[in-house]
């Protein structure tokens, strides 16, 4: 009963605190450019400004436009139900397995470059086919990475790995680790930060198929997209990165967790943004070399964990 | 068994009826239709009584002394019944509109042809002699290829040329596997090949034969160039019926073969590697080429290439559980695969249908000409979004069950095997991976580009929805794939009696109330709780908007012209489907080569034959190496032969059949001879 209330907290405290994390990332990318920069809570009030604002759609658009942004935050708040962040085991571990978390990943995508079509809109489209390239081009290098270290803690349960990963129970730990690197370098890259996007530019890969969305739906695939920002870091820290999580349902083991939680999310999303600061935005053809290395980093994890180093 | 003797018979009378009516071609149809109805529908009867409780084989005599005909209604030939016959169903009932597409062109012969079609692949399926096994087989053929060229245009008649050529290419390599068990045993029944111990290397020619043969029914890569051709050149709802049905009879086959005829002789391991290769490469490469193309139809029948490579998977892991001896990897295997051909076959079916409806309505197969049809035709729309959403595995529909249950059974046979395993799944699991991605390219294309944005010709403009009949049959199989998704749970249970029933080992258990496990790594899902959670979490997004809006002065409007970057939209604007195809081969240009490397030249294809048979002669013990060299010549010869496909020599492959037939003939009467 415990898990479930802890199930739901978290997924309202994932809709709550994504704009704040978005927010912070601005804050901070302004900061690095030694500009003053919008309040951390810019999100928020642009946001509730535009739930004020009238919802319009093209007329050649059809229910996939409409559903789209609410499934889209419902598939998120469904992901992030399963994943350990608080506590080492998944509050909910019918939702915790891996390869169910990377096929629920794969709807919003769907969805996202339908809807961008569905406007009738050749410049969202464009975008929405731009979206789920990426998808062909990460999730190969991201199972790879997964499949090494499925082998080496034996379970798909996304709890299960953080616990053998975390008390360093798994085969090969170079191995394992190696294959982290591999697979935070595809979650960097489905973050839709530059080099690869600039999501605040509204003309790129990732606000480009949300051209034609306004008010409320707007303001939901807002909230959405920084949501799955926020899920893919947590995948990442909960496979990879789970040490101080809390092993047992006491409250001082589950504040330390909070805490350690959020001192990772802040220092990834710090990572991220010095990453940001320092590169420049890519060729979108150039997307798939990059690919390749992760591939590249995955297959020496594989060689590595056969070899038994 | 009664019941199948009845379906046999409606169809030979619908097949007859059909035939003698040609001249009334409404009365045909209608009276066709209905024999074919009721000839599947108890056909589908005896199928699924064939699957709970098996049948015991009944012989009948026949003027053949050497060939008793007996049949013989197991768990998995039952599980083939349904689910031909179960697409049967829909395909004749939807053929009773369909068909006035077809009005004077033959539609007498048409429901003739398509009565012996059925028929002859629910005899191949119960059939436990090698004698009618083959030629059930041959007719099942050749009554496919008078539906394949029923347009009678140059495109269909050259389509059903290849199509014929590569049967028989099939064909021949299975009869010969068949005569080297018969052979060995000196009895055409299947039920001595059971008991008899082939020694090892009888027992992998047999297999390789039979894969590669049984592989170019199901039209696996590298025999897959005929399936997209085939095909779509067939009125949709025996597209369907041949995508989602005829194709199956291909890996039945190859299960029957390996894990039921050679079930005394044993496993080798690396037959199951190679299928997980095969099967690898071709989910990869069928994809990757269905998501090139334009036409519809043609998209739908590559994607069953990748769904067949997805099958193979779970029959390869199924295989390697075997040669490693633990049951609950091979029971696992075989019951993704078997889940998975259930899944195929009723969405491909259904994609099919919904194509078909669409084609009825505009009259074009080209993509960039539809546009705007959800608007037009919501039902079709609306089960073809849900038939796309299966088939590229969206929790919690079907598709993913199924390919759930495949990555469980690779990835516990990866940590159960040696490096060479691992190395081979590692790849197999990528190319599921990106496969699964590309799947989602792919029929975002064919939804979107079909079905969505603003009309792109005058008669996608035009178009209204389709009579009640054919919507009716796309909205059965939709519901089909939702229950199977939600409902997995309960229904694993079956495919696991059936897995264990063929593979005569203890089944796993994957299934404890609400979810589905994998025993060996312990991993859980359940497709109810995430069906309930989904709808629950994006209904409470939608209320909330709802409220939003409602407590609006402006209310929302959805009138507007789509901003294109401050220009009036033109119709040229619009999205097409060559723009998908154009930025995924600029990525993925390496398949793309391949496949013109595969046109240009079909020594390729003898090199694969030649690589295959070098990889298989290195497995094998020094022991064998004679008898797998013999082997090896004798495939490169045949593979040789093979280059004259794309060399255009048609009179080849007409003295091919010819010397089938003769060399069948001179067998049967040898053994006759032995017999006496």
């Amino acid at each position: 009963m415990i898990l479930i209330i802890l199930a739901c907290l978290q997924a309202i405290l994932l809709v709550a605190a994504a704009p704040l994390v978005s927010g912070s990332a601005r804050w901070m990318r302004a900061k690095f450019q030694t500009r003053k920069g919008p309040p951390i809570l810019q999100d928020y009030y642009d946001i509730s400004k535009l739930f004020k604002r009238q919802d319009l759609h093209t007329k050649d658009s059809s229910f996939v436009h409409r559903l789209m942004p609410p499934l889209f935050i419902g598939v998120m708040m469904l992901i992030f139900m399963g994943i350990p962040v608080v506590t080492r085991f998944s509050p909910i571990p019918l939702l915790g397995d891996v390869i169910l978390i990377i096929y629920l990943m794969v709807l919003p995508r769907l969805f996202f470059a339908l809807s961008a079509i569905d406007t009738g809109s050749s410049y969202a489209g464009v975008g929405g086919i731009r979206e789920l390239l990426i998808g062909v081009l990460v999730e190969p290098a991201m199972l790879l990475a997964l499949f090494v270290t499925i082998l080496a803690t034996g379970t798909t349960n996304v709890g299960e790995m953080g616990m053998m990963v975390g008390s360093f129970a798994a085969v090969n730990p170079v191995a394992v680790a190696l294959a982290g690197v591999a697979f935070a370098c595809a979650c960097y890259m489905e973050l839709g930060k530059l080099p690869y996007d600039l999501a605040e530019a509204e003309q790129e890969l990732q606000e480009g198929p949300l051209s034609e969305y306004s008010g409320p739906s707007l303001a939901y695939c807002k909230i959405a997209l920084y949501m799955k920002q926020i899920v893919v870091v947590s995948l990442l820290v909960a496979i990879f990165i789970p040490f101080g999580s809390a092993t047992e349902l006491t409250v001082p083991a589950m504040a330390l967790g909070l805490v350690l939680y959020l001192a990772k999310v802040v220092v990834i999303f710090f990572i991220c943004t010095i990453f940001e600061n320092v590169v420049a935005r890519v060729r979108f053809k150039l997307f798939g070399h990059q690919t390749w290395t992760v591939v590249g980093i995955a297959a020496l994890a594989l060689v590595f964990f056969v070899l038994g180093i | 068994m009664l019941l199948f003797g009845i379906s046999i018979a409606l169809s030979v009378i619908g097949a007859a009826a059909s035939i003698l009516l040609k001249r009334a071609e409404s009365a045909s149809r209608l009276v066709g239709s209905l024999f074919g109805v009721a000839a599947a529908a108890c056909a589908l009867a005896a199928g699924c009584l064939g699957m709970f409780t098996p049948i015991e084989p009944i012989s009948v005599a026949t003027p053949f002394f050497f060939a008793t005909f007996t049949l013989l209604i197991n768990p998995l030939s039952g599980l083939l019944l349904v689910v031909i016959n179960l697409l049967g169903v829909v395909a004749w009932i939807y053929g009773i509109e369909y068909l006035k597409e077809y009005t004077g062109k033959g539609i007498g012969s048409l429901g003739m042809f398509m009565h012996i079609f059925m028929a002859a692949m629910c005899l191949v399926l119960v059939s436990d002699n090698v004698f009618w096994f083959l030629v059930f087989f041959e007719i099942m053929a050749i009554s496919s290829y008078f539906l394949v060229i029923v347009q009678q245009d140059e495109k269909s008649v050259k389509a059903g040329f290849l199509y014929l050529v590569m049967a028989h290419v099939g064909y021949i390599m299975i009869m010969i596997a068949f005569f080297v068990m018969s052979s060995q045993t000196g009895s055409f029944d299947f039920s001595s090949f059971r008991v008899a111990e082939f020694s090892p290397a009888i027992a992998s020619v047999v297999f390789v034969l039979c894969f590669l043969g049984f592989g170019c029914k199901a039209g696996m890569v590298p025999f897959h160039s005929w399936l997209p051709l085939a095909h779509p050149a067939a009125p949709s709802h025996i597209s369907a019926l041949m995508s989602g049905g005829m194709i199956k009879i291909g890996i039945f086959g190859i299960v029957k073969v390996t894990f039921d005829l050679l079930a005394a002789s044993g496993v080798e391991l690396w037959w199951g590697l190679l299928v997980v290769v095969i099967g690898a490469v071709s989910c990869v490469l069928g994809i990757a080429y269905a998501i090139a193309e334009r036409d519809i139809k043609r998209l739908l029948a590559y994607c069953s290439v990748e769904n067949i490579g997805i099958i193979l998977l779970g029959v390869g892991t199924a295989l390697i559980g075997v040669a490693l001896e633990i049951p609950a990897i091979a029971g696992l295997g075989l019951l993704a695969a078997l889940f998975h051909l259930l899944n195929h076959a009723l969405y491909k079916g259904m994609l099919f249908f919904g194509a078909g409806s669409v084609i009825y309505r505009t009259h074009t197969r080209d993509m960039s000409k539809l546009g705007g049809l959800v608007r037009a035709m919501p039902v079709t729309a609306l089960c073809f979004f849900l038939g796309a959403l299966a088939i590229s595995a969206i929790p919690p529909l079907n598709g993913f069950v199924s390919e759930w249950f495949t990555y469980q059974s690779m990835l516990s046979a990866a940590l159960a095997g040696g490096p060479l395993v691992r190395i081979v799944f590692a790849f197999a699991v990528v190319s599921l991976a990106l496969t699964g991605a590309l799947t989602v390219v792919c029929f975002v294309k064919a939804f979107g580009i079909s079905f969505l944005g603003a009309a792109r010709s005058e008669k996608a403009h035009k178009a209204t929805e389709v009579p009640f009949v054919m919507k009716l049959c796309v909205i059965l199989l939709t519901a089909c794939c939702i229950c199977l998704g939600i409902g997995a749970p309960w229904v694993v249970g079956f495919f696991v009696t059936i897995s264990s029933s063929v593979l005569l080992l203890p089944g796993p258990e994957v299934a404890a109330g609400i979810t589905l496990v994998n025993p060996d790594l312990g991993s859980a899902i359940s497709t109810p709780l995430v069906a309930v959670l989904l709808i629950a979490l994006i209904t409470l997004p939608l209320i909330i908007r709802a409220v939003f809006k409602s407590s609006q002065r402006q209310k929302p409007d959805a009138s507007k012209e789509p901003w294109q970057c401050g220009y009036q939209p033109t119709d040229d604007m619009a999205m097409r489907a060559a723009s998908f195809g154009a930025p995924v081969q600029v990525f993925l240009k390496p398949l793309y080569t391949i496949r013109a490397a595969l046109a240009a030249q079909a020594a390729t294809v003898s090199q694969l034959f030649q690589k295959t048979v070098s990889g298989a002669d290195k497995a094998q013990g020094l022991g064998d190496r004679y008898l797998v060299d013999t082997v090896a010549q004798g495939v490169t010869w045949l593979s040789k032969k093979m280059q004259g496909i794309e060399g255009g020599n048609f009179r080849i492959y007409v003295l091919y059949i010819v010397v089938a037939l003769v060399a069948l003939l001179c067998i049967a009467i040898i053994a006759g001879g032995g017999a006496l």
